[in-house]
């Protein structure tokens, strides 16, 4: 299987690197591959993450998403390649002004999807994420797991080959948490995309196989 | 409502805009017409030794525009009543040669001294006549009407450039989020700042065409049944179409100034 992520001896850091956040990790993950990066509150979970989409460009060392370099990636290049990915965050990242229906395909509209399609893809991922007949309502008129069920909807809506996932259940409770494994398993398994999801605890029941890295000290290494 | 207050917040300071524009413009034209009559009104007597063609005065002087010659004949006609033939063609001989000079532009009295001197430099040239303090009275009053008016209009759009940038801020808050997600999610600049040009073209195209709405209501409404005869006869002064160009072009300018700033300013976040 080809690598979908690879590091080798990466470092990341913020503003003028004065505070190394990641040190020298290297691992590869692979094409339809499960992955949850775990670690303590302010550990570099989500910089990492942010790393994967191009919000931070590392320090030191390689990074390739997707075949790209993101050490070195065109701001061309970076758009097209997070056109291809499905990102999921912990507060959602949902445009409250826009209806359901429309958060959902906000992929399809950047891709310059047509309407008639957009629509189709709409009904069919409302089903999906169990939330049929409220494609017309608007995010805060939605509990915090419908909320999260639309923000998955979203990051599946254009059949993406990498999905990020920062604290999915961060905010939710345990029915809605289950729900959203559910989907992201599914997505897994079925669509045959690559999750890597970083959380602060892993379900305890989980019915795919998946490989678990935990950040510590800045240093990330694999649990077997 | 909430959507109606936002919309006026970019439309008035731009209808403010727009009108000071306009309105610089209408006056711009009403006072270099009045220049225009005042320089059509003003004259230079002089007078010469000898008979002198126009292109000799305006060699002396670039400013000089008209030369015509004032006709002694009549004059002396009037005078000579009931003397000979003889004495009249005597006195005629006698007389020196009279010119009013029109000028090219309007000049302040300083400049009209300059080009008497040039002309009293002129050794054919006997007197001259510039009837400056008519003149400078005039003069005055045409530069306090142009200054009182570009200070007018000069604090209209700045007070209104003002609440645009203040309207920007707002919009920056407003969209950020949005804008972000969409960058996030890989969409370019273009459809990023799409839904924010959209609405401020709209209210530019508002601003703009109630702008048109108002000075063209002046040109065709007020100043044709005004029966003012002045204002009648000098009613392209108030509205011309190469106007609609103009304000057009400005509130469009203003619109992608505006959304070019806001959307270089919304970052992507980056936090820990």
């Amino acid at each position: 299987m080809p690598n979908v992520i690879s590091t080798n001896r990466m470092t990341l850091a913020y503003d003028k690197g004065e505070k190394e956040i990641i040190r020298n990790a290297t691992f590869r993950i692979k094409k339809g591959e499960f992955v949850f990066i775990t670690g303590p509150s302010g550990s570099g979970k989500s910089t990492l993450l942010k790393s994967f989409y191009g919000q931070l460009v590392p320090k030191k060392g390689d990074l390739v998403v997707g075949g790209l370099d993101m050490t070195n990636v065109s701001k061309k290049n970076l758009q097209k390649l997070r056109t291809h990915l499905g990102i999921i965050f912990q507060d959602y990242k949902l445009i409250n002004e826009w209806t359901v229906a429309k958060n959902i395909v906000l992929p399809l509209i950047i891709a310059g999807y047509n309407v008639d399609m957009q629509q189709t893809q709409a009904q069919r991922l409302l089903k999906h994420v169990k939330l049929e007949g409220k494609g017309d309502m608007y995010p805060l008129q939605l509990s915090g797991g419908e909320q999260q069920r639309v923000g998955v909807a979203r990051a599946l809506s254009k059949t993406p080959f990498l999905i990020l996932a920062d604290e999915p259940t961060g905010n939710l409770d345990e029915y809605s948490s289950n729900v959203i494994w559910d989907l992201m398993e599914n997505a897994c398994d079925q669509l045959g995309a690559t999750v890597v999801v970083v959380t602060h605890r892993i379900p305890t029941i989980f019915n795919i196989p998946y490989r678990h890295f935990i950040i510590e000290n800045g240093g990330i290494h694999e649990v077997h | 409502m909430k959507s109606i207050k936002h919309h006026l917040m970019f439309i008035l300071p731009l209808l403010a805009i727009l009108l000071g524009v306009e309105s610089f413009m209408v006056f711009g034209r009403v006072t270099a017409s009045y220049g225009e009559n005042l320089k059509k009104a003003y004259t230079i007597l002089v007078v010469t030794r000898k008979p002198m063609t126009p292109e000799a005065f305006r060699k002396i002087d670039n400013n000089i525009d008209r030369v015509e010659t004032i006709k002694r004949r009549s004059i002396v006609e009037q005078i000579a009543q009931g003397m000979s033939n003889i004495s009249t063609q005597e006195i005629l001989k006698s007389l020196p040669q009279f010119y009013t000079v029109k000028l090219n532009r309007y000049l302040s009295n300083a400049q009209i001294d300059v080009i008497k001197q040039h002309l009293i430099r002129d050794p054919n040239v006997r007197r001259v006549e510039t009837f400056g303090q008519a003149h400078n009275a005039n003069y005055n009053l045409y530069m306090l009407i142009r200054a009182a008016l570009w200070m007018f209009v000069g604090f209209m759009v700045f007070t209104s450039l003002f609440l645009v940038v203040k309207q920007m801020e707002i919009w920056q808050l407003e969209h950020r989020e949005r804008m972000q997600v969409m960058e996030i999610l890989g969409a370019s600049a273009m459809l990023r700042s799409g839904v924010l040009f959209r609405i401020a073209l709209t209210d530019a195209l508002i601003a703009a065409l109630t702008t048109i709405g108002v000075f063209a209501f002046l040109r065709y409404g007020w100043v044709a049944r005004s029966e003012i005869d002045l204002l009648m006869r000098k009613q392209d002064l108030f509205f011309q179409y190469k106007d609609i160009l103009i304000l057009l072009g400005i509130a469009l300018v203003i619109v992608l100034v505006s959304v070019v700033l806001v959307s270089r300013n919304v970052k992507e976040v980056r936090d820990v």
